[in-house]
């Protein structure tokens, strides 16, 4: 097997290295040397190898003979400056949704070609979901998905009860006092605040849905209407409700959540699908077992995707993009970042049977009862030779990994993707975010200033003072002799 | 062969090489970025918009009052706590004292992200972290500083001469009086460079505030660092940077700072 494998990758680099001569023999191509790729991606976003994970960048390089220049960044703000300095420094770079709708909306970022869009191993394996969802937005043509996910709470079933976190509000909630993070991001947070100011109207919603009055794609273009409203009442409301948070909450976090969870400090957290998965796993091995939920109201549907900005090597960009969606890349990827993959094939789903599958239709789980079908073929389908992509799990197992991992269709229904606002709006939201990391100021704070300000004032006046007193006052029938100046 | 020599002038060119490229420039540059901003049709701008926006801001106003409070706390716990100590170190003629100064001053060696790390996780055992933020804050500042507030107090109390000391009881002065009419007037440029170097850092530090917080409390430094990797906004932050740099210069222009009195300065300003 190892040596089939082998022998096919010489074969592959060989066909490749063909095609690299003809391509340097007819190209004339301004920028740099074509066999560089330079990608930017997000820290500890690739499978690096160690510890028994592939190289992937290593394989790359080898299989195509070429060289990759491989950096990384923080934020997507971060990212986008240093693309903003430096337009032509690289040939692939890895933005999240609403930092890809800038870019296009830009005229940042170059197009794929014709032949990567129609036969690649991209377009091949991508996942029929993330596909129509990029189809339906009009990015198919720029990004490609990477990693993708949702949002949702992590908690510790032993200290809260699940039926509170079916709602989003469910952490306005004194039981769960300091027990609770949320992200220390505005994006997220204002997500976590429209959902709890237009929990009615999302509810009022789903009950539509529930009698067949909304279609499944009306429900989720109201819903998507409804998350993205930056409208003046919103950002105020959610202001507020956000500050009314506060009181309850433990704090918030950038990336200590994860490991606050496993060591008890918080029993609730505010999380990327992706970090959820984390969060259990790490806990499972010191026997806390945690789960996810995605409230019943709504969700955030957020991806990661791969862009080319232009003036990029976009030949060997796309070579790299189909590289990393050969399923068995997919999985390395998977298995060393703990995100779930936009890609999707049979490498993938065989993978995930190996995770999660815990027996077949009609068998019983520990307690006895039946495993329940966990149906993936809104994600799988048509990927790869399986008629049904579906995996059978205890009922508590829905609580867990897989669903964190791969959520049910219908979670789908309700779950929104998050645009780009405009600069108007991000700079409104910015406020409204200071204003909620700033307030409430305590009483005693005040108190304070007032007492070194009238501390400052008498010092200041005594030196006045001071000053008037030690000039000396002739006496009378004296003369004050002057003194020469 | 021409021997080459240096002259004193020539000296000075790696200072002033470094000067210009890392504290001229700079500045030059976050003057520029926070008078600067996105005119209507897009175009660089001269603006005070950043100035005004900034002291009509609630959530800015507040973060600056938030921020002065804890440096104030922070500080004023720092003079109470390392005066003392200073002041039996300096008088003390215990041959190890030595032994003890460097107890105080050696959490400056290690890497004081670690060191708030560790007190998180201590401040959780004691049962503080995430209920009393504002606390935990000042208690973080107040342990990450004090050396910077010992070192300079020790310094000046130590350079005293003892006569001076001797003369006022001689003259009838008790022990009080000795200590308020001499011994600290005569160590307040150490107190002012003390006060300096801790008020300062209390005011952006904002790792202690996030790691001891959780996030709960902002200060201005943290509000810079959002306005630039995060909002994406670099004209107001380099404004608050620059208001941030004229608020600390006017502090220690009233405190007296960056008064050169050789008498009383001897090598204790740290500056």
């Amino acid at each position: 097997m190892k040596k089939l494998s082998r022998i096919a990758a010489t074969a592959a680099a060989l066909i490749f290295s063909f095609s690299l001569v003809g391509l340097f023999s007819g190209c004339s191509k301004s920028n740099g040397s074509s066999n560089v790729l330079r990608v930017y991606n997000w820290e500890d976003y690739i499978s690096e190898g160690g510890d028994g994970y592939v190289d992937l960048i290593g394989k790359f390089e080898k299989e195509y003979g070429v060289t990759v220049e491989y950096s990384t960044f923080g934020t997507n703000e971060n990212m986008y400056n240093e693309l903003k300095i430096s337009a032509a420094g690289y040939d692939l770079v890895c933005p999240s949704d609403y930092m890809i709708m800038k870019m296009i909306a830009e005229d940042m970022v170059e197009p794929f070609s014709d032949e990567f869009l129609a036969s690649g191993t991209y377009s091949t394996f991508v996942s029929p979901y993330i596909k129509d969802l990029f189809a339906k937005n009009g990015w198919t043509k720029y990004a490609a998905a990477y990693m993708w996910g949702t949002m949702g709470y992590v908690y510790n079933p032993e200290t809260v009860d699940k039926e509170d976190l079916l709602s989003w509000s469910g952490i306005w909630n004194s039981k769960y006092d300091n027990k609770s993070t949320i992200k220390d991001s505005v994006r997220d947070s204002y997500f976590l605040g429209v959902a709890a100011v237009y929990k009615d109207e999302l509810n009022e919603l789903k009950a539509q849905f529930a009698t067949g009055e909304l279609t499944d794609e009306q429900y989720n273009e109201k819903i998507t209407e409804i998350m993205n409203r930056t409208d003046e009442n919103t950002i105020e409301s959610a202001k507020n409700s956000l500050i009314d948070l506060k009181q309850y909450l433990y704090g918030f976090e950038v990336d200590s959540g994860k490991q606050d969870m496993i060591t008890g400090k918080i029993s609730i957290n505010f999380a990327w699908s992706g970090d959820a998965v984390y969060s259990m796993d790490e806990a499972e091995d010191s026997g806390v077992y945690l789960n996810y939920i995605i409230p019943e109201e709504c969700s955030n549907i957020w991806f990661d995707g791969w862009v080319m900005p232009k003036g990029a090597n976009t030949d060997l960009a796309e070579k790299f993009i189909n590289f990393l969606s050969r399923p068995e890349n997919a999985v390395a990827n998977m298995n060393y970042i703990g995100y779930t993959s936009a890609v999707a094939g049979d490498a993938v789903y065989e993978e995930m049977l190996d995770w999660y599958s815990e027996g077949e239709e009609g068998d019983l789980d520990e307690n006895g009862n039946p495993l329940v079908k966990h149906d993936l073929n809104y994600f799988f389908k048509d990927t790869g030779d399986y008629d049904d992509y579906s995996i059978w799990v205890s009922e508590e197992s829905l609580d867990r990994q897989v669903a964190a991992q791969y959520p049910s269709g219908d979670v789908l229904y309700r779950s929104a993707v998050m645009q780009y606002f405009d600069d108007k709006a991000n700079a409104a939201i910015n406020e409204m975010w200071e204003e909620i990391k700033g307030q409430p100021i305590p009483i005693w704070a005040y108190i304070v200033i007032c007492v070194v300000i009238a501390a400052i004032v008498i010092i200041a006046l005594s030196f006045v003072y001071k000053g008037k007193r030690s000039e000396p006052k002739p006496k009378k029938g004296y003369r004050v002799l002057k003194r020469g100046i | 062969m021409t021997a080459f020599r240096f002259s004193r002038k020539q000296l000075c060119i790696p200072y002033a090489l470094f000067l210009i490229l890392f504290v001229v420039i700079p500045m030059l540059l976050i003057l520029f970025y926070a008078f600067t901003g996105e005119g209507a049709n897009g175009n660089l701008t001269f603006t005070f918009g950043n100035f005004i926006n900034f002291f009509t801001s609630t959530a800015k106003l507040s973060t600056l009052l938030m921020s002065f409070t804890i440096a104030i706390i922070s500080t004023a716990l720092c003079l109470v706590i390392a005066y003392p100590l200073a002041y039996i170190l300096a008088r003390s003629h215990w041959k190890k004292k030595y032994v003890l100064l460097m107890l105080f001053i050696m959490p400056m060696w290690i890497n004081f992200v670690l060191r708030i790390t560790a007190l998180r996780e201590l401040l959780d055992l004691v049962g503080l972290l995430g209920k009393e933020n504002y606390l935990n804050t000042i208690i973080g500042m107040v342990y990450d500083f004090l050396p910077f507030m010992i070192l300079p107090l020790y310094t000046t109390l130590e350079k005293i001469d003892n006569s001076y000391l001797e003369a006022a009881s001689d003259l009838g002065g008790n022990k009080l009086t000795v200590f308020t009419k001499v011994t600290f007037p005569l160590s307040m440029p150490g107190v002012i460079s003390g006060i300096t170097m801790v008020f300062m850092p209390s005011m952006t530090n904002y790792v202690v505030s996030d790691t001891l917080s959780n996030f709960n409390i902002t200060i201005l430094g943290k509000l810079i660092d959002e306005y630039f990797t995060t909002f994406n906004n670099w004209n107001m932050g380099s404004m608050i940077s620059i208001i941030l740099l004229v608020i600390i210069f006017v502090t220690m222009l009233l405190t007296g700072g960056f008064k050169d009195n050789k008498n009383e300065a001897r090598g204790a300003n740290l500056w």
